[in-house]
Order: structure tokens, then sequence, then C-alpha cells
């Protein structure tokens, strides 16, 4: 559906550029070969030698290159992240990303918790999603002690979720924006935000950290606070939406920006192992909710979206389609649910039968999975966590090499990473 | 909702992984081409480590789990960075938190702690500060020895006169 212009790659201009102007200078022309491996107190560290053979082969600077930091506090990092950008003038060389600024542990932390307080711990990881962080160890944990949620449980974690992923959603829209210099956007996806917010407060009781999920169920029945913000809000979304998309979708700006940058193909998206909307963006029909069907998802009725640019603009066209996708599949359930209890009987702690269980969900950045592991004990053996955003990051040193360094803010922005999950 | 028949598992040993794997993605019988999730568990003091893949493919209605066995004296096990580039990423995880060493890996750093860091914070001998009351250190900071705590109020010395 987008049209594919020519693009032209920065860093050949400006090695013409230099060319030309060293031809004119009476310079012998610039160096290729060789480079020097410059350490690493070029990005503000004490000196060592370096670990792996890709360390060196970034730290290692040919004639004109130099190394930037950017981050840990950088505003458009998306959390606390660095990134070594190896420039050359504007052009991005090379890019290796640091992580751990934001680590807790929280697998550790997990695996010395109970099964029931673990809802708690993994609610700050992807904290723009937290609901679906708690679905899949909900669903691992009930699998390992072999119970099942009620009807109207399932149904009410499928709203939830959804709601959830439509907010996540409409943030990205924002950001994305604001990574380019647009500020508009964002405050039109915070207003959906909190409408949102405060309608799983009204059934949960928290605005971000939910913890509303419980083994073999969910904390709360729905209200009827819950319902009637509901209504208002579904009455107004569209129209919220399609400001938001009259702002970005057609502005010529914003078009000439996105179309064709940061170009990932659907064999290297699976390769790196990029899931979500980034992989569905780049032409690849894989979502667990259809892959894997869990909850209730099998009974409801929708197809899996897919893009063919595999660019920052699909990426961005992909998450609209899929929010107004989540606005249909949220009707689809009010309709449909049933009445019932919301909580299985299982007791305050839970010993499962020792064994292994794995629970993948389709969270807004993609497939997010827990693997657990029981010896019979009251907390969990081992306890693991996919997340997706973590993933993803490994496109952008991929992608990057040859786009602008203001670019690299957008690439970044369009696979909406959350330093929340990246750094457990 | 979740059905139990919904995880197939495989064991294998350590060094047979690339192999295995390159047959269960390249088979068109098989086609596993989407490696979801690579884990490692370790079993404690005197047994082995453990590497988890867990592989999705449109073909078959579960998910293929496969567990890699690795010494527990020896963790080495070659790397599949090879047949899915994003497997880096867990492989330096796995490294840096179990401390299993990925032969072939060009990347093998730590990821989450910092370069200079020497101890592998997930493997199951690794003491929590928690913990760290049962270790031989405990109880050098007096204000960590509560039989020392003087908790009589103001209010209590001055009623018997002691104040």
């Amino acid at each position: 559906m987008t049209a594919e212009p020519k693009v032209i790659d920065p860093l050949d201009v400006e090695r013409a550029e230099e060319a030309r102007l060293r031809t004119a200078a009476g310079l012998s022309p610039i160096g290729r070969a060789g480079g020097e491996y410059a350490g690493f107190e070029s990005v503000g560290l004490p000196d060592r030698p370096p670990q792996t053979e890709r360390e060196r082969e970034v730290y290692t600077l040919a004639e004109g290159e130099m190394l930037v930091n950017m981050g840990p506090q950088h505003p458009s990092t998306h959390g606390v992240m660095r990134l070594v950008l190896k420039v050359r003038g504007e052009v991005v060389i090379d890019i290796d990303p640091v992580l751990g600024y934001l680590h807790r542990g929280i697998e550790k932390l997990c695996e010395n918790a109970t099964y029931t307080t673990v809802m708690t711990y993994v609610d700050p990881m992807d904290y723009l999603s937290s609901m679906h962080n708690e679905h899949a160890p909900a669903i691992a944990f009930e699998k390992l002690y072999g119970v099942q949620a009620p009807k109207r449980a399932e149904y009410i974690r499928a709203l939830v979720v959804e709601l959830n992923r439509v907010f996540s959603h409409g943030l990205m829209m924002g950001f994305l924006s604001l990574d380019m210099g647009g500020l508009t956007p964002i405050l039109y996806g915070f207003i959906n935000r909190d409408e949102v917010v405060d309608m799983l407060s009204a059934i949960s009781g928290q605005r971000m950290l939910f913890n509303f999920f419980r083994v073999g169920g969910v904390n709360f029945d729905a209200n009827d606070e819950f319902f009637s913000r509901l209504g208002t809000w579904r009455s107004g979304v569209l129209k919220t939406i399609d400001m938001n998309e009259r702002i970005l979708t057609d502005n010529e700006i914003f078009r000439g920006r996105t179309i064709g940058m940061g170009v990932l193909s659907g064999k290297d998206a699976i390769s790196l192992g990029v899931s979500g909307p980034n992989l569905r963006a780049s032409g690849v029909a894989f979502d667990v909710r259809k892959a894997h069907p869990y909850s209730i998802y099998p009974e409801l009725e929708f197809e899996v979206i897919t893009q063919s640019g595999g660019d920052v603009y699909s990426r961005y066209i992909q998450r609209i389609a899929e929010l107004k996708q989540s606005i249909h599949l949220i009707d689809q359930i009010v309709d449909r649910m049933p009445h019932g209890p919301v909580q299985a009987q299982v007791p305050g702690i839970i010993r499962p039968k020792p064994g292994r269980a794995y629970a993948a969900v389709e969270s807004p950045r993609g497939l997010y999975s827990v693997y657990a592991i029981s010896d019979g004990g009251p907390n969990p053996y081992r306890f693991r966590m996919r997340d997706p955003s973590f993933i993803s990051l490994q496109a952008i040193p991929k992608l990057m090499p040859g786009h602008l360094i203001a670019d690299t803010m957008a690439v970044m922005a369009s696979f909406d990473p959350v330093m929340g999950g990246v750094d457990k | 909702m979740w059905t139990d028949e919904d995880t197939v598992e495989v064991r294998i040993d350590g060094d047979r992984n690339v192999a295995l794997l390159t047959v269960l993605r390249d088979d068109p019988d098989l086609s596993f081409w989407y490696l979801a999730d690579a884990a490692a568990v370790d079993y404690g003091l005197g047994d082995h480590f453990e590497v988890v893949y867990h592989l999705y493919s449109d073909r078959h209605p579960a998910w293929l789990r496969v567990r890699a066995n690795v010494s527990r004296n020896d963790p080495r096990i070659p790397t599949i960075t090879s047949l899915w580039e994003g497997a880096n990423f867990h492989e330096r995880e796995m490294y840096d938190m179990m401390g299993i060493v990925f032969d072939g890996n060009r990347d093998l750093r730590r990821i989450y702690m910092s370069p200079d860091y020497r101890s592998f914070p997930q493997r199951r001998d690794f003491l929590l500060p928690d913990d760290a009351a049962d270790s031989s250190a405990a109880g050098v900071n007096p204000l960590e020895r509560p039989e020392t705590w003087d908790l009589t109020r103001d209010s209590e010395r001055l009623a018997d006169g002691s104040a």
C-alpha cells in the first residue's frame, strides 16, 4: 500500500561531498582501510580491552568517525538506555545498545515470591501493558496448578487486555510523532489513555500497576462504574483516533520522513525475533491470538492484519489498524459477556505439582511469554519472562547504518520499546 | 482458557542443538520458523543446566520445547545465532545470569550487569542479600544486631525516674 520512493543513502552523499572537497583542496583521498581501536574513554567510561569481537568492531574507528553516547538520560530513548553511536558527521555507521540501567532482577524476585505475589512483581515490567504482563503468568500458573478460570473471568481478562492494548497503541502514535518534533498527538494520546486508565482503575482499583489477575480468575467483577465509563469512552474514541490520524497519517512532513525509512524485511524480522505489530508490519502474519489461541480469542471474530512496507510508516499504520481492531474486539466481548463467578476455588498459597508450563500472549509489543517450573513448593522454581521489546531492540543496530542521527529516534520509536520490559 | 496438549517436549544433549534446530527449522514438514523463547534453567549444585528453546510452526498446533542439557562443571553449548540472529540477546542474557558460554557467539558479553561484574545472579547457589544473615559476615554492623537495640521510650524513662 505504501509507495516505494527512491531513497538516497546519506552516507554516499557525504562521502562524495568529502571526496570533492578533498580533491579541491589538493588533499589525498580519504583512507578507508584499517581503523584504530578507540577504547572506552571516548564514551566516558574507564578504559578496558574489548571483551568480544563485536565490541572491538564497534569501538574501532576509521578516519572521520567518532563515538557518541545517546543516553542513558536521553529523552528519546524511552527510558533509561544508552546507545553508543558510531557516526561520521551526521550519518550513523554503527550502533551498540547498552542495557541494564533499569535492571531489577524481576525473574529472581519472582522465584522468591509465592505464585499469587508474582502478579505484583510483573506489573512494572512493561509498564504500558501491565495487564498483558499479568495475563501470561496467570495462564502459566493455571496450567501448572490445573485450574480453569470461569467463563466470565476470561471475558473480563480479554476485555481489560484489549483496553490496555488500545491505550498502549494510542500512546505509541504520540511518542512517534514526539520523537520527530510533533507535540500535539501525544496530548490526544494521553487524553485517550486517561479515559481508559480511569476505567481500569474503576475495575482494578489502581491506575498503572493494576495487580488485577489472579490464578484462576480476576480480582474484582466488572462494576457499573466501569461499564458506564466504557460506554462514554466508546462513543467518543473513534473520533479521538481520527483526530490523531488527521494530524499524522496524511501529514506531508510525517509521510516524507517515515515512508521508506528503517525498512525491515520479513525475513530479517523473523531472524531477529521481532514480533507483534513490528513483525506484521513487515508482512508476516504471526499473531499469538490466532497462532496459539488462548483465553476466549477462538470465540471472537478477527483477522490478522499485515502491512507490506516494513518501514516506520507501515509500523505506524499497523498500530492504528490494530487499535481499531481492538475496539471491535471490545464490542464483541461486551456483547457476549456471560454472567457468573469471576474466580475459581484456589487456596491462598498454591503448591502446584512438579512440572513446567509455557504460556504466551500477544502484548502490544509482541510475543510476551512466561516459562514457569514448579518443584512442588509455594514459589516457582524457575520463572522466565520473554519480553518482546528486549528482543526487538536488536533490529535497531541492524537498520540504522546509513541513516541520520535524528532518524534513529524515529526508527526506535516506531518499534515502541519500553525499557521497563527490556531491562526486567 | 488453556489446553494441556499445547506443548511438545524434546530432550537432547547440549552439543546436538544446532543440528536438531536446523532440521526443525528447514524441514518443510516441520518448519518451526520462529524462535519464541530461549531460556536457561539451573537445577542446582551437583546437577545440570538446561537451555530451553521454544519454537513455533504454523503446521503444528503445539509449541515445541527443546531442552538441551549443559554440564554444570563445563557450561558450554554451541550458539544458534547462525540460525536466528535474534538469539544473540537471549544468549547474552543467559551468559549474564547463568554463566553459560555459547561457543561461536561473537558478541557474548554481559547485557544487564556491568562489564566488571563477576557473579551469575540467577544460579541457584547465588546468595541473596536477604540470606546474608546466614553468612559468615552476619552482625558486623551493630545496627543490624537487634539484641543491642535500646527500645525504651523517653516517656518510660521519665516514669521510672531513670532520666
